[in-house]
């Protein structure tokens, strides 16, 4: 069963399916944000629906180009053997 | 009070009977000696126990409190998954090394007063160094003695700031420390936190834990920095600076992760993010951060222990471990996969696993704190977590493009061994409050509020959506990344450069001088003051030399010549003493 | 205070006289002849610690031999210090003739008599210099004790055996016929006394600051024993010696008699309060703040073992001084304490490398990769004398460090706690390596070696006494009551 689970996830041929299912999930996920209670909140944020999908993603965003900036432009990525 | 049984007691005596055990035997008792250790954890009152003196200091070997309690329990139940993920090890000496490690690690965690947390602290550093050595490739050689002399460095600052708090304050009771600006307190700090490997001070975990044999490393990833969590609990709460490198550290693992290649290393470093965490927690140091620091570290471990033990089921199996060699081994690993997400879900903090119980409790008490930047960081942080343990590595491992090798399920003990890690991390999830029981402060935080479900999922997901749009750039490179620890591998050139030319020459020269400078002005004098009196120099000589003869040594040997010139030194200093005293006495 | 006139001193002395003479009688029977160097240890140990009890409880023992001057005896006065010294070289001395015997046989040396006379007599005079009772007697010891180990430096007698000993006495009795000589004569002048006194024997002589900082700087530099750099270099030069040498002499007796005597120039000649005053314990104390740091730099360079061990040596030796000169209770205590936690680690790690000598012919730690594998005992010892080098608990080592640096902190010297702990680190730095190369590199089939790697085991004589050392250096660390009971002794 572990295998059937796993192998979805792995065949090219299912890649179309996966895609449906994800973005289905994406849907769900924002419609639940602004049905849930909002009622307690520390930040201005607390109180906004689709916030978090939103942050999520400019994280996801911000990490990939800044590290590789800092990767190539900042110079902290080197041949393998630099040290040796 | 006498039945009290330190649980690094059944360690130590653990390890000192394994080197006579082999095979089964030697299974059972790394089974055995886990488990009598959460025996002796689960029977555990308050209190303190194991008081006496030595070397006119009080110590106190046994404090336990619920704090203390959290971490001993996290520790045994780790150790025995560790033993059992690492049954197959041949030969005693890894596993020798694990058992000091954890007892050691024990020892720390119940140390009532700073002497036997130093004198832990730095069996930890040796105990866990072996199990990088024990790789015995030379990278891992090499990466174990920077290990060594990076902890040995931290230990020796360590004792310089107890000795200092112990002179300053009088007692060496271990608490709270209080900032009277004295060197005690910075160097105390300082290494904490090199342990807790707070950047700068943290390069020796990256350069090392992906060294480290494949069962070491999971000991690793759970003692040595969690260890520090601990103590930074116990006596830098509230420290206000911990709550800016814990954030800076979150983002900083968080970053270096994704210009990884090596995938050990890739975890290693978020093992610093997730450390940035539990860093803030104590930095916050409101009851609900301390709860979520310990809570956070207490999943972490079985999580993160969860990840090196997939990662290194792999490299186990394929004898590989950069993501650039990797790939398409879902079709015959799923069982490892499938362990392995769970771990990453659980980092990540999906609803229903450990981390959602735990590491938005630290969040929480950022937000309850009035912390909107930290909220902010941490949070990125959370994504980037999910990014790389739950996306990146197992795309780039286990699918995406087939690197061609078709490797078996990892020997049935990994797999078990793995499988109740995963139950931990699901359970601690479901039933968030036996966890918040054993906490040291009551717990007022409710994690499954509908609020905080979606929150977490949107976060996620999203980061996921991400992830896909952005693949081609987070294709892993051929590189490494030049990390602090570029300072202390080039610094040593130089040191050794300077060792070697103006220390050696100098040196050579002071120890030269004999040959240079004294015996030719020896020799010059021997032959200026004392040409008249040549006979009576070499009727002695000749006495010196027939005894010489008679205690074996050769004559020709001897070289007369150096004979005469030397004793003629030698009579000379004496006449000039008798000179100058007979002079003394008389003026 | 509890004053033993005996002549129990003199028979501690004396025993490893007899012994020699016995060795000269019987050289013809090997089997004889060594087993007397083996009784005549046990012999002198038991003497030396049957003492022990009177002087832990602040007695001493005493005798005067006879006069040569007014106020200048040849005289013997067994206390706190002495007994730390004395017990150090004759416990050691049994460990050391186990091991001189299975090394001269492994290695079918020549001239095992002369060896084995040589050496009984040298733990005479250590024995002497630790119950002398005044400068005379200790010079004297002392003077005798360069002479004696003379023969067992040069012993194999080749070019470079002869090239080190002439360095080494030239070092030795240069320093002592030029500076101790004179030091000497001035004192006796100004003084009029060469007797130990616990106070100092300057205080009531009304000499200028200027002349007793003189006469301490000739001291300081006639005990050339001391390794204070510049007048190390004797000890690197002595490594052409034969290990069992180097291990007992040039780690115990014959370095513990160069630090043994600038304590007693500390504490019974100058005083700690005159030094205090005059400003000397400080200024000693950065004088042998150079000495530790630079020898340990220049350790790390060496990749000969037993050079690596003598600077090491060199550095260690100054640990001792440094905390006498700190002049404080806790860092007199660290000091003293350090003599037994640095001979204990440091004998086991000269006995490793003599061990690694006689099993491969390997001088080199380079040369040594893998050997941890056919030589797990002796490698294992290393390691533990190491960490009694470094200061890792629970070695000796530890208990003295921990003494010195906060006696360190107690004295307010904040740049010599620095020192001890760079220097702690640098000791990692330099022996980790051996261990690590030894246990986890790969190990080379070096045609070029001697013996071939898989020909080397470990010999039992010579593996014994180093696992014996290396369990008794972690036994201070354990128990150090005794060792720290006599340190306690000393504070003036």
């Amino acid at each position: 069963m572990i295998k059937r689970l796993v192998h979805f996830f792995g065949e090219s041929g299912k890649s179309v399916l996966r895609w449906r299912l994800f973005m289905a999930s994406l849907a769900a996920i924002v419609i639940a944000d602004f049905l849930v209670n909002r009622d307690h909140g520390e930040f201005f944020w607390d109180f906004l629906p689709g916030w978090a999908a939103g942050y999520g993603f400019l994280s996801c965003a911000a990490i990939v180009f800044v590290s590789k900036f800092f990767g190539h432009q900042g110079g902290i990525m080197r041949d393998e053997d630099y040290y040796d | 009070m006498t039945d009290w049984v330190h649980p690094a007691l059944v360690f130590v005596v653990g390890a000192l009977v394994l080197p006579l055990l082999k095979g089964r035997l030697l299974q059972v008792w790394l089974l055995v000696i886990p488990a009598a250790a959460v025996a002796a954890v689960a029977a555990m009152t308050p209190g303190e126990f194991g008081g006496f003196e030595f070397l006119g200091v009080r110590l106190l070997i046994g404090k336990v409190d619920k704090l203390s309690l959290v971490f001993a329990w996290v520790f045994t139940i780790m150790a025995f998954i560790g033993c059992v993920y690492s049954l197959h090890v041949r030969g005693p000496a890894q596993h020798v090394a694990a058992f000091l490690y954890i007892g050691s690690a024990l020892g720390v965690v119940f140390a009532g007063d700073w002497f036997t947390l130093l004198v832990s602290w730095e069996i930890m550093a040796f105990a866990s160094a072996y199990l990088i050595f024990a790789s015995r490739q030379a990278p891992a050689v090499r990466a174990g003695m920077r290990y060594l002399m990076v902890h040995i460095t931290g230990g020796v600052l360590l004792f310089g700031g107890i000795v200092l708090h112990g002179m300053e304050t009088g007692s060496y009771l271990f608490g709270p420390l209080e900032n009277t600006g004295g060197l005690a307190y910075s160097l105390i700090l300082i290494s904490f936190i090199l342990n807790a490997a707070v950047p700068p001070l943290n390069a020796w975990l990256t350069d090392a834990y992906p060294e480290a044999t494949v069962t070491g490393a999971v000991f690793l990833s759970a003692f040595t920095t969690k260890t520090a969590v601990y103590v930074l609990i116990r006596a830098y709460p509230g420290t206000e600076i911990l709550i800016w490198l814990g954030a800076a550290m979150a983002l900083y693992g968080v970053i270096y992760a994704v210009l990884e290649n090596d995938c050990r290393r890739l975890l290693a470093y978020h093992i610093v993010s997730q450390v940035g965490y539990m860093v803030v927690g104590v930095g916050i140091g409101t009851e609900m951060a301390l709860n979520g620091t310990a809570s956070h570290a207490f999943a972490h471990i079985f999580y993160k222990g969860l990840l090196f033990m997939g990662a290194g089921a792999v490299i186990h199996m394929t004898g590989r471990r950069k993501l650039t060699e990797l790939g398409g081994l879902y079709r015959t690993m799923p069982w490892t996969v499938a362990l392995y997400m769970i771990g990453a879900f659980a980092i990540s903090a999906f609803p229903f696993f450990s981390g959602f119980v735990t590491k938005s409790m630290v969040i929480a008490a950022a937000a309850g704190d009035n912390r909107a930047a930290v909220v902010l960081m941490l949070t990125v942080a959370s994504s980037g977590t999910f990014l790389h343990t739950g996306l990146k590595l197992p795309y780039y491992m286990f699918f995406a493009k087939d690197c061609g090798l078709r490797p078996k399920e990892p020997p049935i003990n990994m797999l078990l061994a793995m499988g109740v890690a995963a139950v931990l991390c699901i359970g601690i999830g479901l039933w968030p409050g036996v966890l918040y029981d054993l906490l040291p402060y009551p717990v007022d935080y409710a994690p499954y509020t509908g609020a905080h479900i979606t929150g977490s999922l949107s976060i996620l997901m999203f980061t996921a959506l991400g992830f896909f749009l952005f693949l081609r750039s987070l294709d892993p490179e051929r590189t490494i990344s030049l990390d602090t620890d570029w300072l202390y591998r080039k610094a040593a050139r130089w040191f050794m450069w300077f060792a070697e030319k103006p220390v050696a020459r100098w040196e050579g020269m002071v120890s030269g001088l004999s040959d240079t400078v004294i015996w030719r002005s020896l020799n010059a004098a021997a032959r200026g003051s004392l040409s008249s009196d040549r006979d009576i120099v070499d009727a002695f000589v000749n006495g010196v030399a027939r005894t010489a003869l008679a205690w074996g040594a050769s004559a020709r040997r001897m070289q007369t010549g150096v004979v005469t010139h030397y004793a003629g030194a030698m009579i000379g200093g004496v006449l000039a003493s008798i000179a100058l005293y007979v002079l003394l006495r008389s003026g | 205070m509890d004053i033993d006139f005996s002549i129990r001193p003199v028979l501690a002395i004396a025993v490893s006289l007899l012994a020699a003479g016995a060795i000269w009688g019987f050289r013809r029977q090997a089997d004889l002849r060594d087993s007397i160097s083996l009784v005549a240890s046990v012999a002198k140990f038991l003497i030396v610690i049957s003492m022990a009890p009177t002087i832990l409880a602040g007695g001493t023992f005493q005798i005067t031999l006879f006069t040569i001057l007014p106020g200048v005896d040849f005289a013997f006065r067994v206390d706190a210090l002495g007994m730390v010294f004395a017990t150090i070289s004759s416990l050691l001395w049994m460990a050391a003739a186990v091991y001189s015997i299975g090394y001269m046989r492994s290695q079918k040396e020549r001239a095992q008599t002369r060896f084995f006379v040589c050496f009984a007599i040298s733990l005479s005079a250590a024995v002497g210099g630790a119950f002398a009772a005044n400068l005379f007697t200790l010079v004297i010891f002392y003077e005798v004790l360069s002479l004696i180990t003379y023969p067992l430096v040069y012993h194999k007698e080749t070019e470079e055996s002869w090239t080190g000993g002439r360095r080494y006495m030239v070092y030795l009795m240069g320093a002592s016929k030029t500076f101790l000589l004179a030091a000497l004569a001035l004192t006796y002048q100004f003084a009029g006394t060469l007797d130990f006194k616990a106070a100092g024997l300057f205080n009531d002589a009304g000499l200028s600051n200027g002349l007793l900082i003189v006469i301490y700087l000739c001291y300081l530099a006639g005990f050339a024993k001391s390794a204070i750099m510049p007048f190390h270099a004797w000890l690197p030069a002595a490594m052409v010696a034969p290990t069992p040498v180097s291990a007992l002499l040039h780690a115990v007796a014959v370095v513990k008699m160069g630090v043994f005597c600038v304590l007693r120039l500390i504490f019974d000649v100058m005083g700690v309060r005159l030094m205090d005053e005059l400003d000397l314990g400080i200024a000693t104390a950065y004088l042998v703040s150079f000495t530790i740091i630079t020898a340990s730099i220049y350790a790390l360079t060496r990749d000969d073992l037993k050079a690596r061990l003598a600077y090491s040596t060199v550095s260690q030796l100054s640990y001792i001084i440094l905390g006498a000169a700190l002049l404080s209770p806790t860092s007199i205590i660290g000091g003293v304490a350090h003599m037994p936690a640095h001979a204990l680690s440091k004998i086991t790690l000269f006995f490793c490398a003599g061990s690694i000598f006689c099993a491969s012919r390997r001088k080199n730690i380079s040369d040594m990769a893998g050997i941890g594998r056919r030589l797990p005992w002796t490698m294992a010892a290393f390691f533990v004398g190491s960490l009694g080098m470094i200061g890792i608990p629970p070695s000796g080592g530890f208990i003295s460090k921990w003494y010195l640096v906060v006696g360190s902190v107690q004295a307010q010297e904040m740049f010599f706690l620095v020192v001890l702990l760079v220097s702690a680190v640098l000791n990692a730095a330099y022996f980790l390596p051996v261990s690590y190369t030894a246990f986890f590199e790969k190990e080379r089939d070096d045609p070029a070696m001697e013996v071939a790697a898989g020909d080397i085991r470990e010999i039992p004589l010579i593996t014994i006494p180093l696992v014996a050392t290396a369990l008794l250096s972690l036994a201070m660390g354990i128990y150090p009551n005794y060792f720290l009971s006599l340190a306690r002794g000393v504070v003036p």
